[in-house]
């Protein structure tokens, strides 16, 4: 275990919120950790849409089984997550 | 005997100025106390006090009104306000008295610091007596919630708030610090009296009082107008001030103080005021939208009294301006989901009717903030309780100490303001914020956010129980709705549908 603590800035959400995930995570585990604190609770769900992960400012989304620790990424980077139209 | 009016006396008997023979002027004058940017204590003299009272002129007045405010308590004592009161009625009460009552005692201190250090002997008279009314306001807003605290604990927090790591304790006495608590004299007289009483709380007392006697709170109305006939002549200590430096070509740097304080005072009003008149306050009482209220008093009436003054309007004006139409929105979904993590229970204000005048007051609220409280609402009817609970902290600001947030839903504009800083990146709310920071990164660079505290392990264990644990609240102080999910009752039959334009 090697946490991964980063900043979520979840689309539709109103609040920047602290979201946890490992260094070995993959984006789309990280996804799925942000949309746990977004998605259900302020966000509706959006069945059939990737939830893709992104570095806040970028336009390019990190590709899905990327690992944390080949992203570049630090503890507490702020990360947009957005619902995106399946490739 | 005759007593000599006062006007003729006055000027003479306030007049505290001398040479100092045994010790230097900066032994009795230190610049770290008195501030003022250099400016020699002669450039003072012409400081002139647009309110002038003695002391036996105070003494008897104050008198009458502790008599009054403690008589029309002592009177209604037995009318069951508080059996009968509307949930966000009581709601206001507990935050107002928890955010101010200590704040009033820090003010008092503040006050002294200008009675002492203060560079003209107006601003000392005057400052003398601003110090005995903050110790009234702290001592009457302690003492009339006591009466409720063996009925409710939350009332307790008149006092406890800020002796804990609760999160707007936190921010209410980092804005404070910063804003008195840690400042000179000169700079007390400008960001307190001038930016935060003059600006914000002068007028939120007035409307407090009024909206106080509209729900027949008459002892709270009558509290309150007591303390702001205070507020008013106190809050004119820092105009003076202002004009001496501006003319002895200070303007620049007495901007920087004023800007700064209005914007500190901004983001403690959004989050305390903006809730309690657009969502606690029932809706059958609702005056103005606190947008309305905010565009009348300071667009209006604040922005006239900086310009009067020969002040520029503030860099950030028209983005503050931008500011009214969802901050308080976003605050008050925050604080209501994080319900349990303050010492008041939040009122939803989420009625079909309450939507209704949101959407006129804002419109687009209901495709913005509307598409978080749809999911919210569809959460409570389903019984899916812990849904609409968190399981994790916002992450607040540096600078405000509290969530950064905006807009959701359809006009989703939600945005992080880093800043790197000695190897630490700091994360704020706005550009204004981040400004603030700007200006003075030395003075604001050691303090740790809540969430800061988290990740160092200071909160433990590091979840929600621990953090109710960090925070002093015990069970019986944690907030909830503070109408137990009724006005939910309202969708099961109707899902809200929003009214034709
Ligand atoms: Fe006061
Ligand atoms: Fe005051």
């Amino acid at each position: 275990m090697n946490p991964f603590p980063f900043i979520s800035n979840f689309q539709g959400d109103f609040v920047l919120q602290l979201v946890l995930a490992d260094m070995t995570s993959t984006m789309d585990e990280v996804a799925a950790n942000a949309a746990y604190h977004s998605v259900g609770r302020r966000v509706v769900a959006q069945p059939g849409k990737d939830i893709r992960v992104r570095k806040a400012g970028n336009e390019d989304f990190f590709p899905r089984t990327m690992k944390v620790d080949q992203s570049g990424l630090k503890a507490m980077d702020c990360l947009e997550i957005l619902f995106v139209d399946p490739e | 005997m005759t007593v000599m009016d006062r006007s003729e006396w006055y000027d003479i008997a306030r007049d505290t100025n001398w040479s100092p023979s045994f010790v230097r002027e900066q032994e009795m004058f230190p610049p770290q106390m008195t501030g003022g940017f250099g400016l020699a204590r002669e450039k003072w003299v012409g400081y002139d006090e647009p309110y002038k009272t003695s002391y036996p002129e105070y003494v008897r007045i104050q008198r009458e009104k502790d008599a009054a405010a403690y008589s029309v308590k002592a009177a209604l004592e037995r009318n069951k306000l508080f059996e009968t009161a509307d949930a966000g009625w009581l709601s206001i009460l507990k935050q107002h008295y928890g955010a101010i009552a200590l704040g009033e005692y820090a003010a008092m201190s503040a006050e002294a610091r200008m009675a002492r250090f203060g560079l003209a002997s107006g601003m000392r008279n005057m400052a003398t007596f601003g110090m005995m009314d903050e110790n009234r306001h702290t001592q009457l807003q302690l003492y009339f919630p006591h009466e409720h605290c063996n009925k409710d604990r939350q009332f307790d927090w008149a006092h406890k708030a800020y002796h804990t790591n609760e999160w707007a304790a936190i921010a209410a006495r980092h804005t404070f610090d910063d804003l008195f608590l840690s400042r000179d004299a000169t700079s007390i007289a400008v960001m307190l009296t001038f930016a935060f009483e003059t600006g914000f709380t002068n007028m939120q007392f007035l409307g407090l009082a009024a909206d106080a006697a509209e729900v027949g709170d008459y002892t709270f109305s009558s509290l309150i107008s007591s303390i702001q006939t205070d507020e008013s002549r106190h809050a004119q200590i820092g105009g003076p001030a202002l004009q001496i430096l501006v003319e002895s070509g200070k303007k620049e740097e007495a901007e920087k103080l004023v800007y700064i304080g209005i914007a500190r005072a901004w983001r403690l009003f959004s989050v305390l005021t903006g809730p309690a008149m657009d969502y606690y306050t029932p809706l059958s009482h609702r005056k103005q939208s606190f947008k309305e209220f905010m565009l009348e008093w300071i667009v209006g009436q604040f922005e006239r009294s900086l310009i009067e003054l020969g002040l520029d309007l503030p860099w950030y004006w028209e983005k503050m301006i931008a500011e009214f139409e969802y901050q308080h929105h976003a605050y008050h979904l925050g604080v209501w989901f994080w319900r349990p993590t303050v010492w008041w229970n939040p009122a939803a204000g989420m009625s079909p009717d309450d939507r209704d005048w949101l959407e006129e007051k804002y419109p687009g609220w209901n495709d913005t903030f509307g598409k978080c409280w749809d999911v919210i609402i569809d959460n409570v009817l389903a019984g899916r309780h812990e849904k609409t609970l968190p399981e994790t902290l916002p992450i607040v600001c540096n600078m405000s100490q509290l969530p950064i947030c905006a807009i959701p839903g359809n006009g989703w504009n939600v945005k992080d303001y880093p800043k790197e800083f000695e190897g630490r990146t700091y994360h704020f709310n706005s550009e204004i914020d981040r400004w603030i920071f700007e200006t003075d990164p030395a003075r604001y660079r050691g303090h740790m956010t809540i969430v800061d505290r988290l990740l160092a392990g200071h909160i433990q264990p590091p979840d929600l129980s621990g953090a109710l644990k960090y925070m002093n609240l015990s069970p019986g102080e944690c907030g909830d709705d503070a109408h137990k999910f009724a006005w939910a009752e309202a969708y099961r039959a109707n899902p809200y549908a929003k009214k034709a334009a």
